[in-house]
């Protein structure tokens, strides 16, 4: 049962940035604007995050030090966001293309300042950077059990990103469903030009979908450089921005479908670290990941076809 | 001739537009070097004539090149980047945003070395067999993708970046497990034998006779694209998928193969790699030249013909780079920054202070 509860634990920190991402993915999306630099979103983020409270301003007390990151992360993330926005909706880039070159520019941009601003190409490891807070509940010392889930290993805590992502999700739903901006930015995606008809401002709408989507996932990457790890390196995305970008296909477009995919890229990562024990090439468990993502893209499509095809039979 | 229409005549206005990325995103280099550097200028002039050979007179009287090996880079790396740039040009003019040449290029590499290792018939047939086995992997590999996209309506690009990570742990695995040479420091497979492998043709650098690949490629895709059938088929896919489909075009097949020979020649880049610039494959080969493909893809405008003028370009940031950061104190990953900050320029369509001519 701990054990159990363990490995929920590591699958739902695994999942966060993913998550993460992976909403600001869908809430491009929805608004008709599919965002390809989810990676390199998150990688400056990340970077951005780790290098402010390197060179924090001296004065800065030290509670505030890693918000100060956080704020700096998202920040970074917004303006590569407007970037793809301004390329895209002012200059008429392809948005898929302009997402894919702003991704190489992020991991260039990355490595390049690492290694003139922190003297090492590999990562931040000699400097000591903050993490942010976890949030820890008293008073279940009690309860082993239920003190492990809601209080993590140790009862350090959970880090207040993986407690917001669920919310965040939930926050999500209610901007989308709620409110008139969620709607004006679903209309903007179904059909802009009936959108436009109704006097919804379109241009607003898409560039609301790419800059809110850039605020996420900048989240994510912040999570993975002040909470998941609390340092930068090289990469340190690791393909998760383009898991996110799976997730929203494989979760067909719903925020539970989104969410659920996401905790399923999660979940295959903590397996393949668990799996590392058994005496198997690590090569293998290495392909185990990427293989679960290839597998949940095709399968629903496998079976649409077989189902229109048996159709056709009858 | 007026002045404008001798320019047009001597470039084409995409092609003037990306020399004027270029400029634009050299120029922004030197900005970003001066924000790090001591030496800004000094830095940035090594970055941009780093790989020029030099014609030295020697004591003696006798003419000799100087830093020919850096140049020697600077076309080995060409050859490899414009194999890349055509792998990911044929797929993105159907449209197909497939970024799976890396992992082709590793499946090439492999299956080049396992035919060039093995092989133990007539020594002149095995560089082709290699070639062949190379293409064939990097094919298969690409095709993949193609299918799960045609059969199951799987996102490409997602399903070509999982599939770069699974090629490459298969690369290492093959390494690790069969072909590893127990007598080599470093984990790697035994050096090629010399059937197997190109004789350089200036001493120390991968240039051999696969120089003539690049020209000969961009030649069999431009035909390929502007004179067959099949060409056709992708363009059309590409351009205008609707039509293609209501006018009974084969939109699965244009899709599918355009994917399968972008894995040709990126696996064909792989026999190049492992061939004639290693002579062995190492386990720790890097992945993401196959992102520096797509770059050169989009450089060239998806223009076949403009593939080695753009990869040559690439070559030369790259050896440059490593020359600056060996002289000065400026990092090489520069020229990633400058290599993407070049494709941002030339995207833009148009630009919004200016007023629209057509």
């Amino acid at each position: 049962m701990i054990a159990a509860v363990l490995v929920l634990l590591a699958l739902l920190r695994a999942a966060t940035p993913i998550l993460y991402a992976a909403l600001g993915g869908l809430l491009s999306e929805l608004g008709g604007k599919i965002n390809v630099a989810l990676e390199g979103l998150m990688l400056v983020a990340a970077f951005s995050a780790v290098i402010a409270t390197i060179f924090a301003p001296p004065g800065l007390p030290l509670a505030l030090l890693p918000w100060w990151g956080c704020a700096a992360g998202l920040l970074a993330a917004l303006l590569l966001a407007a970037l793809l926005a301004v390329l895209h909706l002012e200059c008429r880039a392809d948005l898929v293309v302009a997402g894919i070159a702003l991704n190489l520019l992020a991991a260039g941009l990355t490595v390049f300042l690492l290694a003139e601003l922190a003297g090492d190409k590999g990562s931040t490891a000699r400097f000591a950077t903050p993490a942010l807070p976890a949030l820890h509940v008293g008073g279940l010392d009690g309860w082993p059990l239920l003190n492990l889930l809601i209080n993590g290993e140790a009862g350090r805590g959970h880090h207040v990103l993986v407690l917001g992502a669920p919310l965040l999700a939930f926050c999500l739903w209610l901007f989308l469903a709620h409110t008139r901006a969620g709607a004006w930015l679903r209309a903007a995606g179904e059909h802009p030009a009936a959108a436009h008809a109704a006097g919804i401002p379109l241009r607003r709408m898409h560039y609301l979908a790419l800059l809110g989507s850039g605020l996420l996932a900048g989240l994510g990457g912040v999570y993975l450089a002040m909470g998941y790890l609390t340092l930068f390196q090289a990469d340190m995305t690791a393909g998760r921005g383009y898991l996110a970008l799976a997730a929203i296909f494989v979760g067909r477009r719903s925020l539970p479908g989104v969410c659920a995919a996401a905790l399923l890229f999660g979940a295959a990562g903590v397996l393949a670290t668990r799996l590392g024990s058994l005496d198997l090439p690590p090569q293998l468990l290495a392909m185990l990941p990427p293989l679960t993502t290839i597998a949940a893209l095709a399968a629903p499509g496998w079976r649409r076809l077989d189902s229109s095809k048996r159709r056709k039979q009858a | 001739m007026t002045l404008a229409a001798m320019s047009t005549f001597l470039a084409p206005p995409g092609a003037r537009r990306a020399l004027a990325a270029v400029g634009v995103a050299l120029l922004a280099g030197l900005l970003l070097i001066a924000c790090v550097s001591d030496e800004p200028l000094r830095a940035w002039l090594i970055l941009l004539t780093g790989p020029l050979p030099e014609l030295r007179l020697a004591a003696d009287g006798s003419w000799h090149w100087r830093r020919l090996v850096r140049f020697g880079t600077v076309l080995q790396d060409t050859v490899t980047l414009s194999l890349l740039g055509l792998a990911v040009l044929i797929p993105f003019r159907a449209r197909q945003f497939a970024l799976g040449a890396d992992g082709q290029l590793f499946l090439g590499a492999l299956g080049g070395a396992l035919v060039g290792l093995a092989w133990s018939g007539p020594g002149w047939m095995a560089l082709p067999l290699a070639a062949m086995a190379a293409m064939l992997a990097g094919g298969l590999w690409g095709a993949a993708t193609g299918i799960l996209k045609w059969r199951c309506g799987a996102n490409e690009m997602v399903v070509s970046l999982m599939l770069n990570l699974v090629a490459i742990e298969i690369y290492r695995l093959a390494i690790m497990t069969w072909l590893r040479d127990p007598g080599a420091g470093f984990p790697a497979t035994p050096f090629l034998p010399p059937q197997a492998s190109f004789a350089p043709l200036i001493a120390n650098t991968g240039v051999s006779a696969m120089l003539a690949a690049a020209p000969l490629a961009v030649l069999a895709v431009a035909l390929l694209l502007g004179r067959t059938t099949l060409g056709y088929e992708i363009r059309v896919t590409g351009a205008a998928p609707g039509f293609a489909a209501t006018a009974g075009l084969p939109v699965g097949r244009a899709m599918i193969l355009s994917m399968a020979l972008g894995g040709v020649l990126a696996g064909l880049a792989g026999f190049h790699i492992g061939h004639a610039v290693l002579g062995r494959l190492p386990v720790d080969l890097a992945p993401g030249l196959g992102f520096e493909g797509l770059l050169v893809a989009l450089l060239a405008r998806h223009q076949p013909r403009a593939i080695i003028g753009a990869a040559f370009f690439y070559a030369w940031l790259r050896a440059g780079g490593q020359a600056m950061e060996r002289s000065t104190d400026v990092a090489r990953e520069i020229a990633l920054v400058l290599q993407a900050l070049v494709i941002v320029l030339v995207m833009a369509e148009r630009w919004p202070w200016r007023k629209e001519s057509a």
